[in-house]
């Protein structure tokens, strides 16, 4: 498989999947607005999906209709849902012939949603707009897992998506549980943040289902670091990462059973989770691990780019000679054989 | 039957060769199922089945994308439901014409690229080779296997008032359509299933395979099981549905210029698996954007070093670099004389007389009869650059004539031809547009015809342009077994 391809599957997931966690962060904080529980923390949803100091140097003010702007579609935001989906939508142009019709049908729906229907969406509340946007990125994963072959292609972009899913999940967990722990445990407040840093997550039903469930800081963050049947839980995507990362191993790798370099790291990164004292790492405060664990992610994400695609990144932040070099492309592109 | 007939008494020839009628209510024999078919249609039951074929095109995305605003708009190639009918003598002598032109082409590139036969004998004016933008001076010498540059060649066909078939010019660089050619065939087949049960019309479906088989015959000698490519300019090329197309329908990669990376001479596209080697690429990127180091250095699509593996062998490319100096359109007026020179024969299908501009008498000519000519600018294609003179206002015909005065080289005329017209749907009746036919030849190991083509009509009253890029669409053609 070519690598720009791979690379595009990778992005066109990454992107996706990004959106669809600022949707359905922002939407949970919306809610929480409007049960009366939170007053003014978008900005965390912020923190916790972009770079709060460019949110600050751009709305100095800050304020609901900043973030609102900020998250949607404000261009120098490269988490903007828009910006988000019109990335997952060029990367997907680039290999329309190696992802199904539906696939490609559903991603520009939901991007001329996220373009057009912004403003019908906001005026019946940004809830819902979110919730149109979330609700778009999850029916997304499950037309791709329903028709596309299961071979490296697939494999690629279930690569993006649980990366990026991994890195959501921590950073949730860094900047909202700081908040929880400066509460007492048990207490009404306290529950409530956890409440909403489970939503944050979409662990909230999952995790009440569980037998003998309490909802404790601890408990809480135990089972979105460490639940293996909690999709997005961390280690849950990690094991995906690893299974998706053998599966386009070259048959060289596969054959003498060896590892190749991301492939080590998440098998490092897995097993230090596995046998992490949890007890011991709750009491000294959770912020070292979750910076540890970001670290590595991120430099998992870097193997997988230096290994599997060796060839120029569509990229995301373009700056103006990067947006001139593409603009001349498509010129030349366009220019071709006419006859 | 609920509704008048599309097909009735107002149907009128106007004084054009047409295909379906010799005359008024004399119906040309193979064409009588298809004429009684359609007697019988009313403008609803055909909307219907249009509507179908429209929705089918569109869901399959079988699109070209037109740029006229920021964000290119795709639109669906305008197809017409009616079918162009060749029965078969006359499709035997396309296909003999067909194989004698396009076989003296590649001899022609051959020779010029090496000898130079043709030029020392004073055939064909030097200067006017020479002086052919597409002239790659970096061919001169080398060998290309089995001395063929031309793989792929769509040549125009138009026939005149009496029914006479002319070529009307030879696609040489890399002739698109084909794929509208196999989508028609597709969408006719689904709509009208009994229409075809009762003609038996001859298969073009093997063409991705036909065409996959010439590229493996041209790889480079020691390429046992040669990797063959498709490289496209990329996404926002109005040709993409097609470079997709046609490498999903032959099983290949589908590669832009940055997969690509030549190292000692070899040509590689970049894996997840690391770099493996490519032997043919079969190439939709002009010449001027294959390689920056040999061409346009400022070019983004291609692949540097790309002409240093192509010369030293190690890789083919189709069609070859430089095949333009044969389409150029004052080379095409000597194309008769090449057939004669190369293999002895006398043309088998004619030239649309040309005047050149480069040639004092025939300029005086040009200027003078402006208004009765056809002027088109001598490199250019897609029906850029031309001037209708008969439709023309004054000032556009001054324009041209200053033009030609100052690049008479880049200039030639034709007479405007009263192009044959075929019955095609326009607002709920069949009216007679002008139509000309692009079949697609192979050249490898032998030259395939897949019988057939796409036939293009002027879908605007009157027009003669039948160009997808100026308001044309596009018919099905069949072939009859005979």
């Amino acid at each position: 498989m070519l690598s720009r391809v791979a690379e595009s599957l990778y992005w066109m997931a990454r992107y996706i999947e990004r959106a669809e966690a600022v949707a359905r962060l922002a939407a949970v904080d919306f809610q929480a607005l409007l049960d009366g529980t939170r007053r003014g923390r978008f900005e965390d949803v912020v923190r916790i999906t972009s770079d709060a100091a460019l949110f600050k140097s751009i709305f100095p003010e800050g304020g609901e209709r900043g973030v609102l702007e900020f998250l949607h579609a404000h261009p120098a935001n490269p988490s903007g849902v828009l910006v988000c989906l019109s990335r997952a939508r060029e990367n997907a142009r680039g290999v329309r012939e190696q992802i199904s019709s539906e696939m490609w049908e559903h991603l520009n729906r939901l991007y001329l949603l996220a373009r057009d229907g912004r403003a019908a969406a906001m005026a019946e509340g940004p809830y819902a707009f979110f919730r149109q946007v979330r609700d778009g990125s999850q029916a997304f994963e499950g037309i791709a897992a329903a028709t596309m072959t299961h071979a490296p292609a697939y494999e690629f972009i279930q690569l993006g998506r649980y990366l990026e899913r991994a890195v959501i999940t921590i950073r949730t967990l860094a900047v909202r549980y700081e908040d929880v722990c400066m509460l007492e445990d048990g207490s009404a407040p306290a529950s409530l943040e956890l409440i909403t840093l489970l939503k944050s997550c979409g662990a909230f039903e999952p995790f009440r289902r569980q037998p003998r469930a309490q909802l404790r800081a601890g408990e809480v963050a135990e089972y979105l670091l460490l639940n293996p049947q909690f999709p997005r839980a961390v280690l849950f995507c990690l094991e995906r990462i690893a299974r998706a990362l053998w599966a386009v191993a070259p048959p060289s790798v596969r054959a003498e059973d060896k590892l190749d370099p991301p492939a080590r790291l998440v098998g490092r990164l897995r097993a230090d989770l596995d046998y992490l004292d949890v007890p011991e790492v709750l009491d000294s405060g959770l912020s070292p691990l979750l910076d540890d664990l970001l670290r590595r992610v991120h430099q998992v994400g870097n193997e997988v780019t230096r290994t599997y695609f060796n060839t120029r990144v569509i990229l995301p932040a373009p700056r103006a000679a990067a947006a001139a070099a593409a603009q001349q492309q498509q010129q030349q592109q366009q220019q071709q054989a006419r006859a | 039957m609920s509704g008048p007939s599309i097909l009735n008494g107002s149907y009128r020839l106007d004084g054009f060769f047409d295909e379906m009628f010799a005359a008024k209510d004399d119906v040309r024999p193979h064409y009588r199922a298809l004429h009684q078919q359609l007697a019988e249609m009313t403008a609803a039951t055909f909307d219907e089945r249009r509507r179908a074929a429209d929705a089918s095109f569109l869901y399959q995305g079988v699109t070209f994308t037109v740029y006229a605003e920021e964000e290119g708009v795709e639109r669906v190639f305008p197809f017409d439901l009616v079918p162009r009918i060749i029965p078969e003598g006359e499709w035997n002598h396309i296909e003999r014409g067909l194989r004698q032109r396009v076989t003296a082409l590649n001899l022609f590139l051959h020779d010029v690229y090496h000898a130079q036969r043709i030029l020392a004998e004073r055939v064909i004016p030097a200067d006017l080779v020479f002086g052919a933008r597409h002239f790659r001076r970096e061919m001169m010498g080398v060998d290309v296997p089995r001395d063929l540059y031309a793989h792929v060649v769509g040549t125009d066909l138009v026939r005149d008032a009496e029914g006479t078939y002319y070529v009307l010019e030879d696609n040489v660089r890399s002739p698109s359509g084909v794929s509208y050619m196999l989508e028609n065939r597709q969408a006719m087949k689904r709509i009208f299933s009994r229409l075809f049960a009762r003609h038996g019309v001859r298969p073009v479906e093997h063409y991705p395979q036909e065409l996959l088989a010439t590229l493996r015959a041209v790889a480079p000698a020691p390429a046992a099981d040669p990797c063959v490519v498709l490289l496209t300019p990329g996404t926002y090329n109005s040709a993409y549905f097609e470079h997709s197309f046609l490498a999903r329908q032959m099983g290949i990669e589908i590669v832009e210029g940055r997969d690509l990376v030549v190292h000692d001479d070899r040509v590689f596209m970049r894996t997840t698996q690391g770099l493996q080697a490519v032997d043919v690429i079969y190439r939709r990127v002009d010449d001027d954007f294959l390689d920056p180091l040999a061409f346009r250095s400022d070019s983004m699509l291609g692949v540097a070093g790309l002409m240093n593996a192509y010369r030293a062998g190690n890789v083919t490319l189709a069609n070859a670099v430089g095949t333009g100096v044969a389409d150029d359109k004052a080379v095409y007026a000597y194309v008769p004389d090449m057939i004669r020179f190369y293999i002895s024969e006398e043309p088998i299908l004619q030239n649309v007389p040309t005047y050149l501009g480069c040639h004092e008498q025939d300029r005086a000519y040009m200027l003078e009869h402006l208004d009765q000519l056809v002027v088109k600018c001598a490199n250019e294609s897609g029906g850029y650059g031309m001037l209708i003179g008969p439709h023309a206002s004054g000032a556009e015909r001054e324009e041209f004539a200053q033009r030609i005065r100052a690049q008479p080289r880049n200039y030639i005329a034709q007479p405007t031809l009263a192009l044959s017209r075929h019955p095609t749907y326009v607002d709920g009746l069949l009216e007679g547009c002008h139509v000309d036919l692009r079949p697609y030849v192979l050249c490898g190991e032998r030259v395939t015809i897949v019988p057939g083509g796409l036939t293009r009509v002027a879908l605007r009253r009157g027009s003669l342009v039948v160009n997808s890029s100026q308001g044309g669409g596009s018919k099905d053609t069949w072939v009859l077994t005979g």
